[in-house]
């Protein structure tokens, strides 16, 4: 359809291009309407929609103001679901206590499990943690790995190829398009990894040590070459306890850290009390781009946390 | 196709936890044969299907392929490759259950089947003023210490069609099947079908294990209509999602009534067999759900069941039930706050010699989860009675029962919880009051809980 009309617009017939092909468009509009993705968060959905362009249609399952290991499993997400041409999700156990049971209810072959429209971002990223000892004594620990990946660049770019080679299979008409448009992204993800990664090594060593609240940030720390001794929390997932925090006080003091970083859906109160006590700063994070509402890049909330990360961490 | 291979691989779980070293499994997946015939007829039809034999691509070099002589033998090319492509998608429409062929199957790993297998500990210590009344299976039903349920949780997909997911509850009498049956995965137009062993949709909390309570106990109405297991049985059953844009879901089950424990309503005495379809329990159910906004959510459902019951040849019972659950949550709230209002309400029409009784019963309920550590919940439940009951026959007047808990959680996967009841019914001469304090632990796959 699309190739007709195509020749049709171009070809001579001046006087009844516009209006025809206004309704070729409409009706080629129905049958080749943009392929419907659901994401779990929304930075997956900002990649999908920049490599997608036109040709896709998306929303996400979480807002970026919501702790992406805790969404409810509403039964409205089940539609959405149902009507899913791909679902793109993050891996590694983040969305484990959520979206299995959408998935079974949705009744959707294609997003079920090896389904043509079912893709795991984790595949596709160097996974840190994969080989760390899990075991729950120690908190909620994701046996598979650290499932934070879209906190680097890097990481990113590698999601925005394969989100590409997704998006162009299912898309075959569009395939040139996607492959080039994928690697664009990646290529812009790519040059702010190297250059925020050049800056930041440009602090001294002191000024480059960090306390995050979780254990997230780790991609961060890697990409930025940071040094965080320890977390406020003493278990990922359970609430800091007193003796933990207070170890943190003590060891913010001997190595003089001036920032904790800790993500927006996290409680602030024990890092700001102990930021007021050792005159730091508490950075915090977006949990995701701005998609939903703002239409943010991927690439432009990177540079966003990685702003705030900077000027405090080079105060 | 990514899943099919999974079919001819061997699992073994070496050992559930190192608490469990005595339960180790080995399954083995041998769903080979069948799906081998498959295979087997779709590689006749390429064999017998007549395509000319020049226009077909011969296995050639690279450097032949890379470089044809003529414009003509490139035309020839495509052609034999559309026919190819034609073949192909014919044989995926008429064989879309064959396998990928054995020898190109990878070798066996272990991701490609992770059996999810989760131990769930439940125990109490309760306290009661005189002669307790508790109606759940599960529930502490004296002064002393109860080992209320060691539930194993198991689950995974069999194939590209169906999950399996079972519940096994070891108690101090044994070991129970509480569920275990087939579903659906992808039946196109909406529809899923489920058979085995099952909770029967009949009302909200019905469908649930007691680990997903917020109370220690079953609310009085489950256990006086439904049954101290709940309502359960074995059959088959639909459900259909509509493709209205909001939730709304169909289903219908049709299970054999199994005794006073899960079917206590219809044949709880003796079972009389099945002869006709009129002699198995119905339960047919509405479930709808609505996005008041992003942070409050409520779900509404309409159920009712029906079926024999065995005071008489011919005799019936139904249950007209209704339930709401209204979850205010705020999505960006760090403490991770909730608080969630349920309402269940059902009517209990029976035939019983010499006429009908109807019965009214019910529990609301509400929770505040304050943070993810710490919970709290009211519930008041009521059921309702009268002279001549054949199934308690001492209930000759209402039952009231109010309840509170509080609960720590040191982390999702242990809960320590404290509740207190009065329970009053109005046929004893002083209200029943309850003290319980309850443990949960959770060692394995936590599965996800539904809305």
């Amino acid at each position: 359809m699309k190739r007709m009309t195509h020749i049709f617009c171009t070809g001579s017939f001046r006087q009844f291009r516009l209006a025809a092909c206004t309704i070729l468009l409409l009706s080629s509009g129905a049958a080749e309407a943009a392929l419907k993705v659901v994401t779990t968060t929304p930075d997956l959905a900002a990649l999908v929609a920049e490599v997608g362009g036109d040709h896709v249609d998306v929303m996400t399952m979480s807002r970026p103001d919501q702790d992406p290991h805790y969404v409810d499993p509403k039964p409205s997400l089940v539609v959405d679901l149902a009507r899913a041409d791909l679902l793109v999700f993050n891996g590694l156990e983040l969305e484990i206590g959520w979206l299995p049971p959408l998935q079974v209810n949705c009744r959707n072959a294609a997003v079920q499990k090896g389904g043509t429209g079912y893709f795991d971002a984790s595949r596709y990223v160097k996974v840190m943690e994969a080989d760390r000892e899990a075991n729950r004594a120690m908190g909620d620990i994701h046996p598979g790995g650290n499932p934070h990946y879209l906190y680097d660049p890097r990481e990113g770019a590698k999601v925005a190829v394969a989100l590409g080679n997704k998006l162009a299979e299912l898309i075959p008409a569009q395939r040139a398009f996607l492959l080039q448009n994928a690697e664009k992204v990646a290529g812009s993800l790519r040059e702010i990894a190297k250059r925020e990664a050049e800056r930041f090594r440009g602090l001294s060593k002191d000024q480059r040590r960090v306390v995050t609240y979780h254990r997230s940030l780790v991609y961060v720390i890697d990409w930025l070459g940071l040094e965080r001794p320890l977390n406020v929390e003493a278990r990922p997932g359970v609430a800091p306890t007193p003796g933990h925090v207070a170890r943190v006080l003590s060891t913010m003091r001997s190595q003089k850290i001036k920032t904790i970083v800790q993500e927006r859906h996290y409680p602030t109160k024990t890092s700001n009390t102990l930021a007021r006590m050792v005159k730091a700063q508490v950075v915090v994070f977006p949990g995701g781009a701005s998609f939903a509402d703002k239409k943010e890049l991927y690439s432009q909330r990177i540079q966003r946390t990685v702003e705030a990360l900077y000027d405090s961490l080079s105060r | 196709m990514q899943t099919r291979p999974r079919l001819f691989s061997l699992l073994t779980i070496k050992s559930l936890d190192e608490q469990y070293p005595m339960i180790d499994l080995q399954l083995s997946f041998r769903l080979g044969a069948i799906f081998s015939l498959g295979l087997l007829l779709s590689q006749t039809g390429i064999a017998s299907e007549p395509v000319p034999q020049d226009t077909i691509p011969a296995p050639t070099t690279g450097a032949e392929t890379a470089t044809p002589k003529s414009a003509d033998q490139l035309a020839n090319r495509v052609k034999a490759l559309e026919e190819m492509v034609e073949l192909m998608s014919s044989l995926q429409s008429a064989a879309p259950a064959a396998p990928a062929p054995v020898a190109a199957a990878p070798a066996a790993r272990p991701e490609a089947s992770n059996l999810d297998i989760a131990l769930i500990l439940d125990a109490a210590a309760a306290w009661f003023s005189q002669e307790a009344l508790q109606t759940g299976a599960h529930d502490p039903s004296d002064t002393g210490f109860h080992l209320q349920q060691l539930e194993m949780c198991l689950g995974e997909n069999v194939d590209h069609l169906f999950e399996l997911k079972a519940n096994l509850v070891f108690s101090t009498f044994g070991v129970e099947v509480e569920e275990a049956y087939g579903r659906t995965l992808s039946l196109p137009g909406g529809f899923q079908l489920k058979a085995g062993q099952f909770l029967t949709p009949m009302g909200r909390l019905n469908l649930t294990h007691p680990h997903t309570w917020s109370f220690v106990d079953q609310p009085l109405v489950n256990g006086t209509f439904l049954g101290s297991e709940g309502s359960r049985g074995s059959g088959v059953e639909v459900s259909w999602l509509s493709p209205l844009p909001w939730f709304a879901d169909i289903v219908l089950s049709a299970t054999e009534a199994a005794g006073e424990c899960c079917a206590r309503s219809f044949m709880s005495g003796d079972d009389l067999g099945i002869r006709t379809p009129l002699d198995l329990v119905y339960t047919l159910g509405l479930r709808q759900f609505f996005e008041l906004s992003d942070d409050v959510g409520l779900a509404w459902g309409l159920t009712t069941q029906q079926g024999p019951n065995s005071t008489g040849n011919g005799n019936r019972t139904e249950i007209y039930g209704t339930d709401l659950y209204l979850r205010w949550r705020p999505a960006a709230a760090t403490s991770r706050m909730a608080l969630s209002w349920t309402f269940e309400g059902m009517m209990r029409r029976r035939q019983i010699p010499g006429g009908l009784r109807v019965d009214l019963g019910g529990y609301t309920q509400l929770v505040w989860n304050l943070n993810p550590s710490w919970e709290m919940g009211a519930r008041y439940g009521y059921v309702s009675g009268s002279e001549g009951d054949d199934l308690i026959p001492e209930a000759t007047e209402d039952r009231h029962r109010v309840s509170g808990q509080v609960t720590y959680r040191p982390s999702h996967f242990s809960r320590l919880r404290l509740q207190g009841s009065r329970d009053q019914p109005l046929y004893r001469d002083e209200p029943i009051w309850v003290g319980m304090l309850a443990v949960e632990f959770l060692v394995g796959a936590h599965g996800a809980h539904s809305y």
